[in-house]
């Protein structure tokens, strides 16, 4: 019914407009070509003039107003280390733009008016100025010049793959991200901080959608997280793969960008600097981001609460390309390490031990050999449970009495170490940690309890002990380290 | 022999010119003989060029509409849109349970795709430069026709032919193409990614190839006649800039559009023969393909070889119409006329070495990338020369507004502010961020889709008495130019800020991500503008045939006091333009206001000692 | 029909510089196609094969044809009806053969065992001699009409028809060139 009234106004404007259109061609005949023109000159020329500053008036208004949501402005400075440089490339480049788009303007609408036509006026026979020709060349010239220099030096720099010197793990992060129709796998080298090898060949949707080739021990510890994850301050290399069609890996917040090709990875090189915990805090502060963030939940948290970095599609890919969406958080090398241990190689969730695990006999015994060993532990352990009720214990955590070193025959040399944590222990070494009494080591873990230190660089678990009391201490002085820290944002 | 009115202008051309055996030959020929000759397989380049307009204005509404249904999906994605239905039937998926009916996302890709390639094609390549430069290039340079009459007319039916192709693929089954208008493989390659990449982009392929037939056809019938038919006392240096404009935008598509061809011949390879030139280690719809070693972005090089002079096919010729009503309403020389001839040399040379700056985020080695920054940053010196001599030939005017000098004044403003946004496009650090976004779409909308049609629209309100002997209605005229100057820049100025946000181009939907999804008002607000500029356009098509029939008619033979060849022929022209001999000319094209004199004709000898400014 | 000569403003008649513009056009194409095979061919997995015999004899036919056409066009000019007909139809044949061994090439690369989907260094000649073949099929078009015309038309070398064979005889020596290039690139680039 809307849709009827508003085609039907619009046909009535439309008339109006024809018969305006029609009246005036008569009152032309009557009042002459002349006088026609001059009112004509007059009206329109006056039009030009005050088109100038509300166009202009309304440019700089609706920039400012909505400066805030625009990345490079207001809280969205760059969270990386090259963004910030683009950013300030874009700003010196709307500098000059700004003027120029601001001047020509003025003189185009300004001439628009002063010089319309009136009755027994002549205009000016100026055809040419060598001059100003130079002039109005070399100046564009010179700063074109000085932006080329500033922009290209940013891209190179922006642009530059990491160095041959470069060691995954401990210069740099190397993950992986292939886009597909329509999502992102998402990939990460795992304790050897190499991607293992892949060929597209050997796709398989139902469990190897990378094309993992499972004859390199590269790929063992890869897992593929459905987020990324990524310490503040690391460089980070991202390697860029299409499955099947373009795709582009966009992570905005940290002007990344880089087409995704099938059959030709690409990489982006970048650093964040700024935790996702730390940019919700800059949010807070703007009024656009304190709104609520569904608006159906007025009483629910706020954007600034619920923003996450995201990962976006760049490239057409389809009919899901605007939904291919993963998050990106960025948190501190504690946070990072805790994530890391937490994941599970997809070879151990689930190759090992299949049909499509080249060690496959091997690797069965093992696993048999540890799920024996494992619930032998837990015997033993509710044994002393029973027998120790009220004193504290220590247990071995993950990963003491799980490491086994499995030498394969024929092959010679296929060192398989599973049932470890990743990014953690390689070989030996316990975690004997706290738990209190009446818990099981389930319960503590979910609730946190139970924390491992492990020490940079080094496959090496060390051992904690901690009381109750020491903890607290040591919570409440890492809160007040926070809390100094955001007051100084 | 025509009868001879005794006029001043008639005196110049009749004393000063010179006969040819044209009339003698041709009386009572083939040409314009019945209805069919005349109207439908006419040879004639007016005729011709009127069949240039009116299909491109047939697909400018077409193109048009798909843009209105792709921004009601974007600026009111839960509204109901099973009324489309009846025109759009399949494309609307309707909720049995709720009856509300959404645009399906391939079906939106598919919009846009088609608006895309229609837009950039049929309407602002052969509608603008196959519409004029058929127009004006034999009448401004004093020939009688075209080199080739017979290739020209199949210039013409080549474009129809891939209209209709274009046209047929809107109804297929499997879909119409919808890989977006630059086509990159992959996804333009395998049906299996994408249905429209099926039968629709075979359709596709198949349309574009005879395009780029019928625009070979054109250029060189162009080229051949701006360097070998010219009247006498024409030099090149005499001719006007809409003549050089043409020339040069000629040159372009003879060089880059087979370029294009062969790009379409490759995928065509690819997609029906199995060869790998752009396929390489894919796995889609649940196999692993087996081609190997291609490379996408080989067609990204070989289409943008193509695709960046294609731009600048679109905006040449709407700088030379502007620059032509420019200084005929200004009343004074475009100022700087060698300089102009010289940016549009430049712009057009330098427009196949910077290609490249479309393919910044695709993987290509960066170092590469420095090159085609530098040359995309010069252009921009050129493109600047321009708008500051087109500002100054407005300074000291004695300016006369009508719809054609309105539309050209405003092709200014745009050129300056989509150009500017190229600035910061073609430096390839900022593209990092911005390729891929809105901010995109906002530079080439305003470049192309405004500053381009308001050059269009200039030189048809301009040139529509040579047409058809009769005046558009100027009020209309005006009417339409300030709605669709202010709602031009209400729509696309916005997008910039959603750009500059990081909301990336072709999205369906922007609710999946939280950094995007805040921008409702501001794309209901552009879409409210689109519609409301679309409706201002339909006041353009409703004059344009009114006033073929209605128009007050033209009683001078130059109703403008314009000093170029076209406007000596009489009032309706017929074919060989000239009835008696063609006219030669004595100085340059911009003599206003010399002298004192309103203005020169080109066909007025130097007088004594007088120096022809255009040397 | 060529009005447009009347004033004879220019150096070079239009429909040949029409004809040219045209050349320099379809040399775009096969540059960019002879581009995209040398980038390609720098990216490696590349198969080297040896380039079948027939293709240097279709060379030898296609130049042959020029040298016929072009005496049939000195014969047509100085009114040897006999020896016009007789090269043309010569050229004609000759063209006709071109193809024929274009097509024995292809069949013989298929059964080296370079076939469409072997290795992008196959694909590139397919292509690249397939959309010269075409261009030769436009050849034989205008051939055919000139044929026609040499039999059925009275043998006048007026300038309008010494205009006419002289563009289709530009074109043909033309394409013919365009594959002798073609020929040595494949040739040097292998």
């Amino acid at each position: 019914m809307t849709l009827f009234i508003i085609l039907l106004i619009a046909i009535l404007i439309y008339i109006i407009f024809i018969q305006i259109g029609r009246v005036t061609d008569l009152a032309r005949n009557i009042r002459g070509e002349e006088r026609t023109q001059t009112a004509a000159n007059n009206a329109n020329g006056f039009g030009m003039l005050i088109f100038m500053p509300l166009f202009l008036g309304a440019c700089v208004w609706s920039a400012l107003y909505y400066k805030d949501s625009m990345l490079g402005y207001g809280p969205h400075s760059a969270a990386s280390v090259h963004g910030g440089v683009l950013d300030s490339i874009f700003d010196v480049t709307l500098f000059f733009t700004g003027i120029v788009f601001i001047v020509t303007h003025i003189a185009l609408f300004w001439f628009a008016w002063k010089y319309r036509g009136k009755v027994g006026q002549k205009a000016k026979f100026f055809a040419h100025s060598s001059q100003l020709e130079l002039i109005w060349t070399v100046i564009p010239a010179i700063v074109m010049t000085f932006l080329v220099i500033k922009g290209l030096d940013a891209w190179n720099e922006a642009t530059a793959d990491v160095g041959p010197t470069e060691v995954p793990g401990k210069d740099y992060i190397e993950i992986e991200a292939m886009g597909y129709q329509f999502a992102w796998q998402l990939r990460y080298p795992g304790a050897d901080h190499k991607l293992g090898s892949r060929n597209y060949q050997l796709i398989d949707l139902a469990n190897n959608p990378i094309g993992q080739d499972w004859n390199d021990p590269k790929n063992y510890d890869d897992f593929q997280p459905d987020k990324i994850v990524l310490p503040v301050g690391k460089k980070v290399r991202v390697r860029i793969l299409a499955r099947d069609v373009l795709h582009n890996f966009y992570l905005p917040h940290f002007r990344v960008k880089m087409d995704a090709v099938p059959g030709m990875p690409t990489y982006f090189v970048f650093t964040p600097t700024v935790t996702t915990k730390e940019y919700r805090n800059r949010l807070k502060n703007y009024p656009e981001y304190q709104e609520p963030a569904d608006p159906a939940n007025p009483e629910g948290p706020r954007r600034w609460e619920t923003f996450e970095y995201e990962l976006a599609c760049a490239e057409l890919c389809g009919k899901g390309h605007y939904s291919m969406r993963r998050i990106v958080e960025i948190v501190s090398e504690e946070e990072y390490e805790e994530w890391l241990a937490e994941q599970k190689s997809y070879f151990a969730q689930n190759i090992m031990g299949t049909d499509a695990d080249p060690n496959k006999e091997a690797n069965l015994k093992k696993m048999e050999a540890e799920k024996a060993a494992e619930e032998a532990r837990k015997a033993r352990e509710a044994a002393q449970k029973a027998a120790a009720a009220g004193a504290t214990t220590s247990v071995g955590g993950m990963g003491t009495t799980g490491t086994t070193t499995v030498t394969t025959g024929a092959a010679g040399g296929t060192v398989t170490t599973i049932g470890t944590q990743v990014g953690g222990a390689t070989s030996g070494g316990g975690t004997t940690v706290e738990i209190p009494e009446g818990m099981t080591e389930e319960e503590a873990k979910k609730k946190g309890l139970l924390k491992r230190i492990i020490e940079k660089g080094k496959d090496k678990v060390e051992d904690i002990k901690e009381n109750r009391a020491d903890r607290k201490a040591r919570k409440a002085a890492e809160k007040a380290a926070k809390e100094a820290e955001n007051n100084n944002n | 022999m025509a009868n001879i009115d005794v006029t001043h202008e008639e005196h110049s051309v009749h004393d000063h010119g010179h006969h040819d055996d044209f009339h003698d030959e041709h009386h009572g020929d083939k040409y314009q003989s019945g209805f069919i000759t005349t109207y439908i397989f006419s040879m004639d380049h007016k005729m011709i060029a009127k069949q240039f307009l009116i299909t491109g204005m047939f697909w400018a509404i077409i193109g048009g509409l798909m843009s209105l249904v792709f921004r009601l999906q974007l600026g009111f994605p839960e509204s109901d849109m099973a009324w489309l239905q009846p025109i759009l039937r399949g494309w609307i998926v309707v909720d049995p349970a709720t009856g509300i009916g959404t645009l399906d996302p391939e079906f939106y890709y598919a919009l846009v795709t088609m608006h895309g390639t229609i837009l950039v094609f049929f309407v602002l390549t052969a509608g603008l430069s196959g519409t004029f430069s058929n127009l004006l290039i034999p009448l401004q340079l004093g020939a009688r026709d075209m080199a080739s009459p017979f290739l020209n007319m199949l210039s013409y039916w080549f474009f129809f032919l891939a209209g209709l192709v274009m046209f047929a693929s809107l109804f297929l089954s499997t879909g119409p193409f919808s890989g977006g208008w630059t086509a990159y493989p992959p996804l333009s390659a395998l049906p299996q990614a994408s249905s429209g990449s099926g039968a629709g982009m075979t359709l596709w392929t198949v349309s574009l190839v005879l395009f780029v037939v019928s625009v070979l056809l054109g250029g060189i019938n162009y080229i051949t006649t701006v360097l070998n038919l010219r009247t006498k006392g024409m030099n090149m240096w005499r001719m006007p800039l809409t003549i050089w404009a043409f020339f040069v935008t000629a040159i372009l598509g003879l060089l880059s559009f087979p370029v294009l061809a062969s790009a379409f011949f490759l995928i065509m390879f690819d997609r029906g023969l199995g060869t790998s030139f752009y396929l390489s280690e894919i796995f889609v719809g649940g196999q692993a393909l087996d081609q190997v070693g291609g490379s996408p972005i080989l067609y990204q090089h070989l289409f943008w070889f193509l695709g960046h002079p294609e731009v600048y096919i679109i905006i040449l010729p709407a700088m030379g119409l502007v620059s032509e009503v420019l200084a005929v309403h200004c009343r004074k020389p475009i100022f700087g006329y060698r300089a102009m001839v010289y940016s549009i040399l430049a712009i057009g040379f330098l427009s196949f070495i910077v290609w490249a700056h479309h393919m910044f985020m695709s993987g290509v080695n960066p170092f590469i990338s420095n090159f085609f920054v530098i040359f995309t940053l010069i252009i921009a010196v050129p493109s600047a020369v321009k708008v500051f001599n087109w500002i100054t030939t407005m300074w000291g005017g004695n300016i006369r507004f009508n719809a054609a000098s309105l539309f050209a004044i405003g092709f200014v403003s745009m050129f300056i502010s989509g150009g500017l946004t190229g600035i910061f496009l073609g430096n390839s650090a900022i593209d990092i961020q911005l390729h891929d976004t809105y901010f995109v779409v906002a530079h080439f909308h305003i470049v192309m889709g405004i500053a381009a049609f308001f050059g269009m629209f200039a030189g048809v309100y301009h040139w529509y008495p040579k047409m058809f002997g009769r005046f558009m209605n100027d009020t209309l005229g005006k009417i339409h130019f300030w709605i669709t100057f202010a709602g031009a820049y209400l729509i696309f100025w916005p997008m910039h800020y959603l750009g500059m946000a990081g909301v990336p181009r072709r999205y369906y939907s922007f609710t999946t991500f939280d950094a995007f999804a805040h921008f409702e008002a501001m794309n209901q607000f552009i879409t409210v503008a689109a519609i409301v500029v679309f409706g201002a356009q339909l006041l353009l098509v409703v004059n344009f045939f009114y006033s073929m029939f209605f128009g007050r008619e033209q009683k001078t033979r130059n109703p403008y006091g314009a000093t170029t060849l076209e406007w000596t022929t009489p009032i309706h022209a017929g074919h060989g333009n000239w009835p008696g001999a063609i006219p030669h000319i004595h100085r340059w094209a911009y003599d206003y206001g010399k002298d004192g004199k309103e203005f020169i004709p080109q066909t007025t000898p130097l007088a004594e000692g007088e120096k022809d400014e255009g040397h | 029909m060529n009005w447009a000569l009347d004033e004879k403003n220019y150096k070079i008649h239009p429909q040949k510089f029409a004809l040219y513009s045209a050349f320099a056009s379809i040399i775009m194409m096969f540059v960019a196609l002879t581009s995209a095979y040398i980038v390609r061919q720098s990216a490696g997995n590349w198969l080297e094969f040896p380039l079948p015999n027939l293709f240097y004899s279709s060379t030898v036919v296609i130049l042959l044809s020029s040298i016929t056409l072009h005496a049939s066009f000195i014969n047509f000019k100085k009114r040897n009806t006999s020896m016009y007909r007789t090269f043309l139809v010569a050229t004609y044949v000759l063209g006709l053969a071109f193809l024929v061994l274009q097509y024995l090439g292809w069949q013989a690369m298929t059964d080296m065992g370079v076939n469409f989907t072997l290795n992008p260094s196959g694909d590139f000649i397919y292509v690249i001699s397939g959309i010269h073949a075409a261009h030769i099929l436009g050849g034989i078009g205008a051939m055919t009409v000139a044929l026609v015309h040499a039999f059925s038309l009275p043998h006048v070398p007026s300038p309008g028809r010494i205009l006419r064979f002289e563009l289709t005889a530009h074109y043909w020596h033309f394409v013919g060139l365009v594959w002798l290039y073609l020929l040595i690139f494949f040739i040097i680039q292998q």
